[in-house]
């Protein structure tokens, strides 16, 4: 075989894009379709998060709390203000977007630790305070809001969140290869070397913090009117920790594995439901030990064998 | 508000104050020596509670004994992180060295809630006080167990305080974090020392929890509220900082307890009385980013 490796991790990734295009026409439970539909919804999460932390350096913990922000805002805004949905969602992800401004604004000009230790402090007590405004969001009883389509079909919705994964990660990735995903990557080796280049070191990195804050609002929104009840819950930690295991066993340093993170871990969450409580443990385990040992994840430790299995057939 | 109702806001404020400090300052003593936020410490002051309510509860051991004897449990445990997922980092066998503290950390605190959930389960626990009943002094009136826990809690402080500046593991503690090059090169053997770090910061998280669980009942979630406090704590004295952490800790828990009579519907009061954390977190990142008593770096 005589061809590079990189047309081979093309090659799988299109034929990857193609079987889950053809997935809801294969005759798979309408179940599956569900799971794998809310495994896109996590997949742009964990990419998201990934595109922050893989690519700058820093580390938020409010991913959740953000998306979830997200989805209360477009649920209150369609069913208090009567917005329809295509306007809802863009103010979802407007709000989400400022949030993360504000806050990127005053943690980001200091060590990286403080907008973890910001992050944390934020989702939390935001969380609390929206189970405690129950008068306004019905607290942990969550707030119903209207559905994308009229009918509940689970192939439309599959669709729906497959092609807002594709654009999603397509956006990400015309945005790395630009000149600013170049700044991005100076920031991430070494800041003082790239602010003595002229790299408004602070303002990327607030926008980054911002861009990535921002896609897991819309994906908050559009999860909102998808299972169309959202509660406090989709803000916990614990959620956060099941989108830092999709991104960093699928691989944080890289957009697309961490995708691929996402939707695997969904799949695997649901197959192992008789363990229940077991399952996150697992998955904190496995979190360290890929950290430790496969820092580029498990998918970029498959492409790494493969390559040199490749390399064996050229020589 | 009255003279007394303010007295008494002030002194419960100085009381929970004083639990606080217990887990600020661990988090402090380990972040001045190893350079790390430990995002785990939630989990240590639950694990500290856990090993309180099976050792008491369970074996039947006296509480007075349970609580050093769950500091002591915690100790061990500190250092075996210590040496298992932060020692990597200072042997240079990971990359993104940043990036990996904190998200181990924040990984080991997944774990061990959710080992926390599966083994005992999402209930709460009732375990018993180290004293109960209630102090009065003239017309004010304490809670016994909160008073002798934070009496406790107060001795454990002054104890760790004493081990640090007055002993030779201490003073090395102390050496690795003004400097650690320095330190290696006087003959400090600095793995050791770290991991002594992370051990006291561990015990110090444990004896609070076990100081707490009997206060604040047991849960595999209790520790959150508690970890983010002392984050705020941590940032609000300086990272690194003992007496920042200290005196921090005190400012927390008074300014709480007086906030707290703002809002007049309770169950909101209650609800948001972990909320004035976050508001106090960002103004000083907004008015004095490297808190009361950091030193003004750009960024380390």
């Amino acid at each position: 075989m005589n061809m590079p490796p990189e047309t081979g991790v093309r090659a799988a990734a299109a034929a990857l894009v193609l079987i889950f295009a053809l997935i809801p026409t294969l005759g798979l439970q309408e179940y599956w379709i569900y799971i794998l539909t809310i495994g896109f919804f996590y997949a742009v999460l964990a990419s998201s998060w990934s595109l922050l932390v893989g690519y700058v350096g820093r580390i938020s913990f409010a991913h959740a709390a953000m998306a979830g922000l997200g989805a209360y805002t477009s649920a209150m805004a369609s069913t208090r203000l009567g917005l329809p949905l295509y306007a809802s969602i863009p103010l979802a992800a407007l709000v989400v977007g400022c949030v993360g401004l504000f806050l990127g604004r005053i943690c980001l000009k200091l060590h990286g630790a403080y907008l973890g230790l910001t992050t944390i402090a934020f989702s939390e007590i935001f969380r609390i305070a929206v189970t405690a405004e129950h008068g306004f969001t019905r607290g942990s009883l969550g707030l119903q809001a209207p559905g994308f389509f009229a009918t509940n079909g689970r192939a439309q919705y599959y669709y729906l969140f497959f092609i807002f994964l594709l654009c999603v990660l397509g956006t990400m990735w015309l945005l790395l290869r630009s000149r600013i995903g170049l700044y991005f990557a100076a920031i991430r080796e070494d800041e003082d070397a790239a602010a003595s280049l002229g790299v408004h070191v602070v303002r990327w990195k607030v926008m980054a913090f911002a861009i990535s804050s921002m896609i897991a609002g819309l994906a908050g929104a559009f999860y909102a009117h998808f299972v169309q009840l959202v509660a406090p819950s989709m803000m916990s930690l614990q959620e956060m920790g099941l989108i830092l295991s999709m991104a960093v066993i699928g691989g944080f340093q890289n957009i697309f594995f961490a995708a691929i993170g996402g939707v695997f871990l969904e799949v695997l969450l649901e197959l192992m439901r008789e363990i229940g409580g077991w399952r996150m443990t697992i998955f904190g385990l496995a979190v360290m030990v890929v950290l430790r040992y496969a820092p580029n994840g498990l998918v970029g430790e498959l492409i790494r064998i493969s390559y040199r299995h490749v390399r064996g057939w050229v020589t | 508000m009255g003279l007394l109702a303010f007295t008494e806001q002030v002194i419960n404020g100085l009381v929970i104050g004083s639990f606080y400090a217990l887990t600020a300052l661990g988090l402090a003593i380990i972040f001045g020596v190893l350079r790390i936020v430990n995002f785990a410490h939630g989990e240590l002051y639950m694990l500290g509670a856990y090993c309180y309510y099976v050792l008491t509860s369970v074996l039947g051991i006296p509480p007075l004994l349970g609580v050093p004897l769950a500091a002591l449990l915690l100790f061990i445990s500190g250092m075996a992180i210590e040496a298992s997922i932060v020692r990597p980092i200072y042997e240079g066998k990971v990359e993104r060295v940043d990036e990996y503290a904190i998200m181990i950390t924040f990984a080991l605190a997944i774990f061990l809630q959710n080992a926390a959930l599966a083994i005992f389960g999402p209930w709460t626990l009732r375990v018993d006080a180290v004293f109960a009943g209630r102090v009065s002094i003239g017309e004010l009136i304490i809670s016994g167990d909160r008073l002798a826990a934070a009496g406790i809690g107060v001795l454990l402080i002054m104890g760790v305080l004493y081990v640090l500046h007055r002993t030779w593991v201490g003073k090395a503690v102390r050496a690795v974090s003004q400097d650690r090059a320095t330190a290696a090169v006087v003959g400090i053997d600095v793995a050791r020392a770290s991991m002594i770090a992370f051990g006291i910061g561990s015990a110090l998280a444990g004896a609070a929890g076990a100081l707490m669980g009997p206060v604040f009942l047991v849960y595999p979630t209790m520790g959150l509220i508690p970890a983010i406090k002392a984050y705020v704590i941590i940032v609000l004295g300086g990272l690194g900082s003992l007496w920042g952490a200290i005196l921090g800790a005190l400012i927390l828990g008074v300014v709480e307890n007086l906030a707290t009579v703002l809002i007049p519907d309770t169950t909101r009061a209650l609800a948001y009385k972990d909320a004035y954390g976050l508001g106090l977190l960002i103004l000083i990142l907004l008015i004095r980013p490297q808190g009361l008593f950091g030193e003004r770096t750009r960024r380390s």
